[in-house]
């Protein structure tokens, strides 16, 4: 019902593309992992590989402590939820779901009973005897969910599950795709290009970009602190501040910050918009123009121009309660521990 | 613009195709229809609205035979076509790498672009007396005579099969390449075999396909005239080669026209069976 | 068994290409009979045949009539698509049908219907009566074609031109001619693919001046000649050329 997932070295090209370069990963049993990233980082193919639809060019696939590699994906304990869902439209929904153990040679009896229990699951058990097309988008994720689960795999892979689905519907699925998860206790393996969705459903976020994992984590570990600028970039909006080092301080034009690193190094330095507030602190904007002004509900988004560095605009989000207008001319600050930095590469 | 002379612009366009459709193909079909009511007395003809034409069918044993012969000669022609080119089709949809696709599927239909007249004739080298396969055989030493394969049912058969088979990889190619291989993907992930794929997934999502192509088969093998003339000779004669007997020989347009109503009806009824599945917008 | 679709797809190229290769092959014979020994090559049968004034005059009459017809069946199309998909008429469903229907009967049919009201209307037959029945048979392809290909893309181009101020007529001139272009000729390549071998309803609505398939249909009489081998070679060509240009349009449409 669960198992590990073990990814050694796995590298796979498609012709001259390299899709997967040096790739490890470990996965523990009853884990939810999302493989997040831009798309063509390889975040697909690398499930792919692990349903056992591609074979790897290197590396091997450990599942359960056994070799996958080269096992064709009927014979793996893998399941994949497809993103069209690929619903077989000329089959009813028990027999959607009970597909997987009429394979398996199972009873009538004993497949329409699951079948139902699957649906039950995903809240679709009154609904056995329809046709994929009458359901909704919503609804026809939720069976293939039930086609995927019910042949008790120990490893469920899905492959951008809530993409076609709407924002509203989309965030309450990711609810309740993490409370099935729970129930059933199999390890998910889930693709998605949404930061949003994986911080919300993840215990642990692989961040990928051009066939490599930049940065792996829980989600407050890599939003908070990423492994790499990429990372901190494509898990949410970041303030870029260009320095340099000299005597342990990387110089900035709103103040200097310790940091290690070779003299005379150039570094970015970063700051998410909701670290900056009006409260003092050591990484300071000084006076700045507020250029323009937006109301979003649960914060104010400020864009700022500091006289201390004319034409560089920052971001900052502000307490929905801070009365400020265009024009207005303000100071906020930052403090160090909301602070990262990365080397630029020369 | 108003509803009224938006229409009319409307009208305008379609006026000209609807009535070239009317006049050369509507009317014709009527007239045909009045034509197979009407009888021959002598060389004068006597309209009216006899069904003497349509009792002649049951009463002439040669009408009714080649009745009988088309529908056998199309029904064998339809499921041997639609049984070898499934496979045709399949194996150039999944088989074939991607990149050759289309090139091996333009090579499997080019030979569908020459007229029956001209496809006929060449089944005709291969099949006739002294003609390839008789003197392969022999070259061969498998046979000491040449086979009759010429003027025989078998050759009508095999120049039809060799037409159809093209047609229906055409239709049940375009119909395996849209479906999702996302389809297969998952029966497989969920423990099918490559038939149970197949046989529970493929064959049903490719069910009206399939009809569509069978149904357009039939309708032009029924119909067909040159293949049976050119390869089956005179040994049994089929609806459109009686046809052509009455037109020529005869001038019995009134005993034609019967006939080809009664191949319109025999359509009918194909078409009326198979509407269920058929998607004839789809192709 | 991994060979086994290899051998299949070998053996269904064989089955398809034995007769165009026996066709192609023997028309370059030497002697009388095109049956194998094949002696040869020579091009003898196709000087005969270029030679010789009725095939080549059936020819000619062949391009004319399939040109002219695939012609006035892409207009006629055209415009009935554009009627159909950019006005809004009442039985516009029934309309389609009609049109269409001609697909669905048998050319003998279609001919024989023809020739028994150009018979009763005492015309005569000619190739200008074959010519309105191949234009009855390709009318409703061309429709569908054309029609299937005017998407909503085009019709919010026309929106737009219409919105800038051109009128109906530099509409379709100017925006729905240029864009339906690859969908409009390959309607015509189509047609004349199927018009210019076309057989039975050339045979039944032709007289004195015949199409090239209604010539070799009379040289059949005789049985196998190189002769023949050789004509029915250049009607593949013709058509196999069609096809080719056809193929080159699809395409280009689906990479625009």
């Amino acid at each position: 019902m669960t198992a590990t997932v073990s990814i050694n070295a796995l590298s796979h090209w498609f012709g001259d593309f390299q899709a997967l370069s040096d790739v490890s990963l470990n996965i523990d049993a009853g884990e939810y992992v999302t493989l997040l990233g831009p798309s063509g980082c390889g975040k697909t193919t690398l499930l792919s590989v692990l349903g056992g639809f591609i074979a790897p060019t290197r590396g091997d696939v450990i599942i359960g402590g056994r070799d996958m590699t080269r096992v064709p994906p009927a014979q793996r304990p893998t399941t994949t939820m497809f993103q069209d869902y690929a619903l077989f439209p000329h089959m009813s929904l028990r027999d959607n779901v009970g597909f997987g153990l009429r394979m398996a040679g199972r009873k009538r009896k004993e497949r329409h009973r699951r079948a139902g229990e699957m649906l039950e699951l995903v809240g679709l058990g009154d609904a056995q005897t329809a046709r994929p097309h009458e359901l909704s988008g919503g609804q026809r994720q939720r069976v293939a969910l039930a086609r995927a689960l019910a042949v008790r795999p120990d490893v469920l892979l899905l492959d951008e599950p809530l993409g076609a689905l709407d924002l509203k519907l989309r965030r309450a699925m990711q609810d309740e795709l993490k409370d099935i998860q729970r129930q059933v206790g199999t390890t998910f393996v889930h693709v998605t290009h949404d930061q949003e969705e994986a911080m919300a459903i993840a215990d642990r976020i692989v961040v990928m970009n051009a066939g490599r994992i930049e940065d792996e984590g829980t989600p407050a570990r890599i939003y908070r602190a990423p492994a790499s600028l990429f990372s901190a970039d494509f898990m949410g909006e970041m303030n870029h501040i260009p320095a340099r080092l000299s005597g342990g301080q990387a110089l900035t034009p709103f103040g200097d910050i310790p940091a290690d690193g070779p003299e005379g190094s150039r570094v970015v330095v970063c700051v998410r918009p909701e670290a900056l507030s009006t409260t003092d602190g050591p990484l300071s904007t000084g006076p700045s123009i507020l250029r323009d002004v937006a109301f979003f509900g649960t914060h104010i988004r400020v864009h700022l121009e500091p006289e201390a560095a004319p034409g560089r605009i920052l971001t900052a989000h502000l307490p929905p309660d801070t009365k400020v207008s265009q024009g207005d001319t303000l100071s906020l600050s930052a403090d160090l521990a909301a602070v990262i930095m990365f080397p630029v590469e020369e | 613009m108003s509803r009224s002379a938006e229409q009319r612009r409307g009208w305008g366009f379609v006026a000209p195709a609807l009535l070239w459709t009317l006049a050369f193909f509507v009317l014709p079909f009527a007239v045909m229809g009045a034509m197979s009511l009407a009888t021959l007395e002598g060389r004068t003809l006597v309209w009216g609205l006899s069904l003497a034409n349509y009792a002649e069918l049951a009463e002439k044993a040669y009408l009714w035979r080649a009745i009988m012969v088309s529908l056998e000669i199309t029904v064998t022609v339809t499921v041997v076509s639609v049984v070898l080119a499934y496979p045709l089709a399949w194996i150039i949809a999944f088989r074939v790498p991607a990149r050759w696709q289309r090139l091996a599927l333009l090579l499997a239909i080019l030979p569908f672009w020459t007229s029956y007249v001209v496809r006929s004739y060449a089944w005709l080298l291969v099949l006739a007396r002294e003609g390839v396969v008789n003197q392969t055989l022999m070259t061969l030493g498998l046979i000491s005579e040449p086979v009759t394969l010429a003027n025989t049912r078998f050759a009508t058969v095999t120049g039809f099969v060799h037409f159809f088979v093209m047609l229906l990889t055409l239709t049940i190619y375009a119909n395996l390449i849209q479906l999702s291989p996302n389809y297969r993907r998952a029966a497989m992930d969920l423990g099918a075999s490559a038939f149970q794929t197949f046989r529970h997934v493929i064959l049903p999502l490719t069910l009206p396909g399939i009809v569509t192509g069978a149904f357009l088969t039939f309708v032009l093998c029924i119909g067909d005239y040159v293949t049976p003339q050119i390869l089956g000779g005179n040994t049994e004669l089929t609806v459109p080669q009686v046809i052509m007997v009455q037109l020529g020989r005869r001038a019995d347009f009134p005993l034609a026209s019967a006939l080809a109503i009664v191949l319109m009806a025999i359509v009918t009824v194909v078409y009326l069976l198979s509407a269920r599945w058929l998607k004839l917008d789809r192709l | 068994m991994r060979l086994v679709p290899w051998l299949y797809l070998g053996a269904a190229f064989v089955f398809i290409y034995l007769p165009v290769a026996a066709l192609v092959l023997f028309s370059f014979q030497e002697s009388n009979l095109p049956v194998p020994p094949f002696q040869g090559p020579s091009l003898r049968w196709y000087a005969d045949i270029l030679g010789d004034d009725d095939v080549m005059q059936a020819l000619a009459h062949s391009l004319m009539v399939a040109a002219g017809s695939s012609a006035v069946a892409c207009v006629l199309g055209f415009f009935a698509a554009y009627g159909l998909a950019r006005h809004v008429l009442p039985g516009s469903a029934f309309l389609r049908g009609l049109l269409i229907a001609p697909l669905t009967v048998s050319y003998l049919i279609v001919g024989l219907g023809l020739l028994i009201v150009i018979q009763r209307a005492g015309l005569g037959l000619s190739l200008m009566t074959a010519g309105v029945g191949h234009v009855v048979i390709n009318l409703p392809l061309c429709f569908a074609i054309i029609y299937a290909s005017m998407g909503a893309q085009q019709q919010n181009a026309e929106r737009a031109a219409r919105d800038l101020g051109a009128d109906e007529f530099r509409v379709i001139t100017l925006v729905t001619v240029p864009m339906l272009a690859p969908a409009i000729a390959a309607a015509f390549f189509l047609s004349v693919t199927l018009s210019w071998d076309e057989f039975i309803i050339s045979f039944l609505l032709t007289r004195f001046d015949v199409t090239l398939p209604v010539e070799i249909w009379s040289m059949l009489r005789s049985g196998l000649s190189p002769r023949l081998n050789a004509i029915g070679s250049i009607v593949f060509l013709v058509s196999v050329t069609a096809v080719l240009i056809l193929e080159i349009l699809v395409f280009r449409k689906r990479r625009p």
